[in-house]
Parts: structure tokens; C-alpha cells; sequence
């Protein structure tokens, strides 16, 4: 049957012979197009317990395929390729590969939680988009997200000062999301605070950026958390066997 | 008081709970089964834990069989069949095989169905692969207390496929119907074999999940959100082996593309079919069939367990596909329409 519509195919599964003679019929070049199969050949079974191990995904295994949570998305809307349940789908069969082809979308999940609401079985389907988000990280899929880098020097500073620095978190998340320093409305954010501000507080938040000082007592509590931090990674990366591979 | 007795056709979970409830009312009950013990399917083909109380078959259904044994007003024919059923309601003669002759008041019909016979779909491998099995030897192999193993060469398995509706809703073999509890029987198993072997995955394939009522959270919910048993929206085409495994083929149909897979061990849930006996009772007791082969029972709004025949009623999986519960609920309700139509006659009799 000739083949109407190529491009409902992926290109790399159309194969045509540059020459091909068939019987005594050439049938050379787009003669002899064919669709090849993708069949399914086997199931990777640790796939869905690698994103169950993921914060969010605990509940994946529940999953029925009613569709609920891509009806609900609002990303669907925009975008019909974004697809919740079939991502949950491909993960309990372990379908990699397939799920591979859409990670630079599955990030795009804005975490508004209508799928949540939606489900009947309390997948939490957003949850499990964070997961699936933080696997394709963890395996070097995906580069890390902006919301990833956002989370790493959150942390950073936290874990050092025991405080929020907000003017470093932001310069630091727009160095490494290679945005401009230089943003128009950051300029006005800081214009505004020199102009309203006493000279008093300028100071002393120039000399906290600069010296950095700690909450006070914070070595211990910093140490602390640092430790659970990287509990919670060390256990991921096993759950993942990413441990062995470092 | 001139009663004579309820006669009982069947000794599996309808026949003995009609045989219980008839005998405790003061009746004598005179119950023959062809097979050479009672218990009916559960005991006869050795199930284990049952759907839905969780109760091994031997001491659930045991325990009905006991119960009626112990009781002086039954009386138990087992390796006997009737062949002859003459006379009328109040007033029935039947003759055994063996050529003993029982006066009957009336006659309770609790034969059961037959185990659909996995050979009549040869593409699904039974019959040619030792591993392709029936729910039925997954039950043995579970009572029995043998574990899951696979025939071939007892090993364990590590990934067991569940295909539904083998033999049930499918045109092909003129089998329209559901086999009504084989889903959630089917979830049961795997909950048992992911139990005994937790490494084993379990996948189950499906049309339609019917685990009706509240079989859906403890059966099938469970099953995923415990157990962690796979279902996949997949109706097989074949059951094939690469030499080491079987191979698994069909469309995964949420995916729209077709599978292959691996497996060690498939298992066939195979459905209820009319009884191999049918056509032989519908001509000795002279009772209409359904258009499917079991025995035609008339709307319940009147009269109970009613089928064609005045004086002659039928209950559990004889009627269609029927869970034991429900066998046991009707066998109740054939009992009394027995009873009531004895009733009847006496008050008629006093008039
Ligand atoms: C694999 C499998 C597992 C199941 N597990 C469950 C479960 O867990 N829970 C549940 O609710 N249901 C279950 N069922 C369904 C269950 O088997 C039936 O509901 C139940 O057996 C019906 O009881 P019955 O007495 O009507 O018929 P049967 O159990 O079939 O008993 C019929 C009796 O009649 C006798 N008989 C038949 N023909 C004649 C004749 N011509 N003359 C004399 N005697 C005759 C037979 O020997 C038998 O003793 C299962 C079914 C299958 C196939
Ligand atoms: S949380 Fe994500 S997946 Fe869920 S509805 Fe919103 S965008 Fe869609
Ligand atoms: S709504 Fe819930 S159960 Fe339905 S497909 Fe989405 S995650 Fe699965
Ligand atoms: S109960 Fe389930 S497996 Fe059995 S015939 Fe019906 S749909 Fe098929």
C-alpha cells in the first residue's frame, strides 16, 4: 500500500532501498518505502520501581490508564504531545527508549496539580512528573533543569549561612541558566532599594554579601542537614544504580 | 406427615447449601453427585484460598460438606447419576444408573458447570507448551502446597502472564458470555503468587476488568497497589517459545504496537462452560436449556429457581456462570421454593 501520509511516521522507522529489484521489478528509491514495526520486544521491570524511589513517584504502581490526568493538564492543552498518562505507561513497562523521546518535554509539567485532583486512584500524577523530571536528570538524559539549578544554590546557601541569600541565589541561577546579569527589572528592583532604603541597611547587607556571616550556631544545624541531604542522594543514586557506576 | 423426600442432583457448594437448608426445615433430602465425593468444583478440582474470604476451599467447603454428611436427614448417593425422571410434581420417581429407584417430592437441579478446555484454543500454547497452564493447575499447585514452579523443569519463575477471558466472550468458540469471576480470580492468583514469590512479576493481560462490586478494591486495586501486579490492555494472539521461554505475542493496545515478550510461565483464565451433562438433564428432567447451553431458569419475580419443568428448580453455576456465594445464596432460594411448593400441597391437602 503506498504510504499517504509520511509525516504521521517517524522518520527513522521509513526505510527505502536505493536499489532494490524485486522479481525482476525495480522497485528502487521510493518504490520500495516501507514502515518498519516497532514492536515491543521485552519490559524493563526496574523502571518503575527507580521512579517510585523518587520523591513524587511513590504512587505510579497505582495507575489504570483512565487518562483523567491528561484530560485535566493544562499543559496538554497547549501542548497534546504532553501526556501524563502515557508517560505513566511507558515507565511501568520500563519502555525507555520510547519514553526517551519526549524528555524534553516531560519537564515542562508546571505543577499545577489538576491532574492531581483528577485522578481516581491517587497517583498523584504530578508527583510522578517531578520524579520522571529528576530520573531523566539523574541519568544524564536531560541537562539539569533551571528549576534543578534554582534548587542547588537555594540549598548552597542555606546550608552554608542558615540564610536565604536572595541577591547570590539569583545572580548564581542567572550564571548558570546563561541568562544576562543585567536584566532590565532587576536594575529597577535595585535602583529602587538604594533610593528608598537608610544607608544603615545598605551597608549592612553590602557587608553580609561580601563577609557572608552565619545564623548563629549554624556549623552544627548546616552539618546536619547537609548529612540528610546526601543520605536522600546516596539512596537515589543507589536506587537507581547510579552508585556503582561513580 | 406424608412428605417424601427433596431430591438434591449435585453436591458442589449450590446442591449442599439447597441440601442444608432443606434438611434443617425437617426435610429429608436424598442428594446424588457422579462424582465419588461432594464438594463440587472447589473440592473436586482442588482450589485453594477463595474469592472473597480468603478461606482455603478445603475448609470452607469442607465444612458445608460435613455439615450435610452429619445430617441425619440426608442421604448421599455419590458415583450416581439419575437416568430416568418420570411423574409429577409432589409425586416424582427417579431411577438411578444402577438402577435404584428414589421417590421424590421434587428435584433440585445444582450440576454445576465444566471447566472450559484450554486445547479448543491451541494458538494460546496449551496442550503443546508444559509451561502454558490453566488457572486450575495454578490453584493445585498452590494448595498443594508445591509453590509456583513451572512444569517443565520446576523452577521458578520470574515472570508469569495471565491472559483473561480464555474461553469466555469470544465468538470464534461460541462462547458469548462472561465467566464472571475468573477476573477476579485471576487477580487473586497473582496476589498469591507475588506472596509465595516475590521476585516473580506478575502481568496480566485484559479486555475489560470485571472484578464487580467490592471485588474492585480488594481484588483488583489491591493487586496493583499492593502486590504490585501488572495489567496490560492486550487481548494475546499467540503463545509461542523461543526455544527457552515462551514468547508472548499481541498489541498492546494503549501504545497502539505489537508485542513480543519473554515469559516463563502463562496461565489461562479459563471461563465456566455449560456442564458437559446438559443436553442429557434437559432430556432426563425434562428441563429447557438457555441459548447458551445452561440450564433456563424463569425470571425470579414469581417463583424462585424456577425452570421449565413444575416441581423441578435449579440453582448455582447450572443457571450461567456464578460465584460460589451466589451458588449458595440460590441454593438457599431453590430449598425454599421446594419447601414452599410442598407447602402448598399440604395446606391444599388440610383444605
Ligand atoms: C479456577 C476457578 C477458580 C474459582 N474460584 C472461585 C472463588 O475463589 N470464589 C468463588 O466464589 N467462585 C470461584 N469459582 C467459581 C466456582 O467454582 C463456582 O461458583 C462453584 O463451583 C459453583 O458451584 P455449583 O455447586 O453450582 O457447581 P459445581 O461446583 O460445578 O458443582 C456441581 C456438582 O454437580 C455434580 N454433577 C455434575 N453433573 C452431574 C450429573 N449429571 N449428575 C450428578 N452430579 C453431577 C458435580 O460432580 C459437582 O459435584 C472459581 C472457578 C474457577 C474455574
Ligand atoms: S501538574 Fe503537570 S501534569 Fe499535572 S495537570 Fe499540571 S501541568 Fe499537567
Ligand atoms: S488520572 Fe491517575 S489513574 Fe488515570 S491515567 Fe492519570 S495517573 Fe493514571
Ligand atoms: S470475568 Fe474477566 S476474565 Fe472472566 S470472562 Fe469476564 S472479563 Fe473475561
Amino acid at each position: 500500500m503506498p504510504i499517504h501520509e509520511k509525516s504521521l511516521i517517524r522518520p527513522e522507522n521509513l526505510v527505502t532501498n536505493d536499489s532494490l529489484v524485486i522479481d525482476g521489478v525495480d522497485v528502487s528509491g521510493h518504490w520500495s518505502t516501507f514502515i518498519r514495526a516497532r514492536t515491543i520486544t521485552d519490559y524493563n521491570e526496574a523502571m518503575e520501581e527507580e521512579i517510585a524511589a523518587l520523591p513524587g513517584g511513590e504512587n505510579i504502581h497505582r495507575c489504570w490508564q483512565c487518562g483523567s490526568c491528561t484530560n485535566a493538564c493544562t499543559v496538554n492543552a497547549v501542548n497534546p504531545e504532553f501526556n501524563p498518562r502515557y508517560w505513566i505507561y511507558l515507565i511501568r513497562q520500563g519502555l525507555e527508549e520510547e519514553l526517551l523521546r519526549d524528555k524534553d518535554i516531560i519537564w515542562q509539567c508546571v505543577s499545577c496539580n489538576k491532574c492531581t485532583y483528577a485522578c481516581p486512584r491517587d497517583v498523584v500524577p504530578e508527583g510522578v512528573m517531578k520524579a520522571t523530571a529528576h530520573w531523566l536528570e539523574l541519568k544524564g538524559h536531560t541537562p539539569k533543569s533551571p528549576s534543578t539549578h534554582f534548587d542547588e544554590s537555594f540549598h548552597d546557601s542555606i546550608v552554608r549561612t542558615g540564610k536565604i541569600e536572595e541577591g547570590r541565589i539569583l545572580l548564581e541561577f542567572l550564571k548558570k541558566t546563561g541568562q544576562p546579569l543585567r536584566q532590565p527589572w532587576l536594575e529597577a528592583l535595585v535602583r529602587g532599594l538604594v533610593k528608598r532604603f537608610p544607608v544603615f541597611y545598605l551597608m549592612r547587607m553590602g557587608w553580609n554579601t561580601v563577609m557572608r556571616p552565619r545564623t548563629r550556631g549554624w556549623r552544627r544545624a548546616g552539618a546536619a542537614i547537609e548529612d540528610y541531604v546526601q543520605e536522600r542522594k546516596a539512596g537515589q543514586a543507589r536506587a537507581l544504580g547510579l552508585d556503582q557506576e561513580a | 406427615m406424608s412428605a417424601k423426600p427433596i431430591l438434591i442432583v449435585g453436591g458442589g457448594p449450590a446442591g449442599l447449601s439447597a441440601a442444608h437448608a432443606a434438611a434443617r426445615a425437617g426435610r429429608e433430602v436424598v442428594l446424588v453427585d457422579k462424582a465419588d465425593r461432594l464438594g463440587g468444583a472447589p473440592i473436586l478440582q482442588g482450589y485453594a484460598k477463595l474469592v472473597p474470604s480468603h478461606e482455603w476451599a478445603r475448609d470452607a467447603i469442607g465444612g458445608m460438606v460435613t455439615r450435610v454428611a452429619q445430617n441425619p436427614n440426608v442421604t448421599i448417593h455419590t458415583g450416581a447419576e439419575v437416568q430416568l425422571f418420570e411423574g409429577e410434581p409432589g409425586a416424582f420417581t427417579a431411577t438411578l444408573k444402577d438402577g435404584r429407584k428414589i421417590a421424590a417430592e421434587s428435584a433440585i437441579l445444582a450440576t454445576g458447570f465444566t471447566h472450559f478446555d484450554s486445547l479448543n484454543k491451541p494458538e494460546w500454547g496449551f496442550g503443546t507448551y508444559p509451561d502454558v497452564v490453566t488457572t486450575v493447575q495454578v490453584e493445585q499447585m498452590i494448595s498443594s502446597g508445591q509453590g509456583i514452579r513451572c512444569p517443565s523443569d520446576g523452577r521458578v519463575p520470574d515472570r508469569v502472564a495471565i491472559l483473561l477471558c480464555v474461553g469466555s466472550r469470544d465468538r470464534q468458540i461460541g462462547r458469548e458470555w462472561c465467566s464472571k469471576i475468573c477476573c477476579t480470580v485471576s487477580a487473586n492468583i497473582a496476589m498469591e503468587i507475588r506472596e509465595l514469590s516475590p521476585r516473580t512479576n506478575v502481568y496480566i493481560y485484559y479486555m475489560d476488568i470485571r472484578t464487580f462490586g467490592l471485588y474492585e478494591g480488594d481484588y483488583y486495586w489491591r493487586s496493583q497497589e499492593e502486590a504490585k501486579v501488572k495489567y496490560i490492555k492486550a487481548r494475546i494472539a499467540e503463545v509461542t517459545s523461543d526455544g527457552q521461554r515462551l514468547v508472548v505475542k499481541g498489541e498492546d493496545t494503549l501504545v497502539k504496537r505489537p508485542i513480543t515478550i519473554p515469559f516463563d510461565m502463562v496461565v489461562h483464565a479459563i471461563g465456566m462452560d455449560p456442564n458437559v451433562d446438559n443436553m442429557t438433564l434437559s432430556a432426563v428432567f425434562g428441563v429447557a436449556l438457555n441459548r447458551y447451553g445452561y440450564i433456563d431458569k424463569a425470571t425470579p419475580y414469581a417463583g424462585l429457581a424456577q425452570t421449565s419443568r413444575p416441581g423441578v428448580y435449579v440453582c448455582g453455576a447450572a443457571t450461567g456462570p456464578e460465584t460460589i456465594d451466589d451458588s449458595i445464596a440460590q441454593g438457599q432460594a431453590a430449598a425454599m421454593s421446594a419447601l414452599n411448593r410442598a407447602g402448598t400441597v399440604l395446606m391444599n391437602a388440610a383444605e
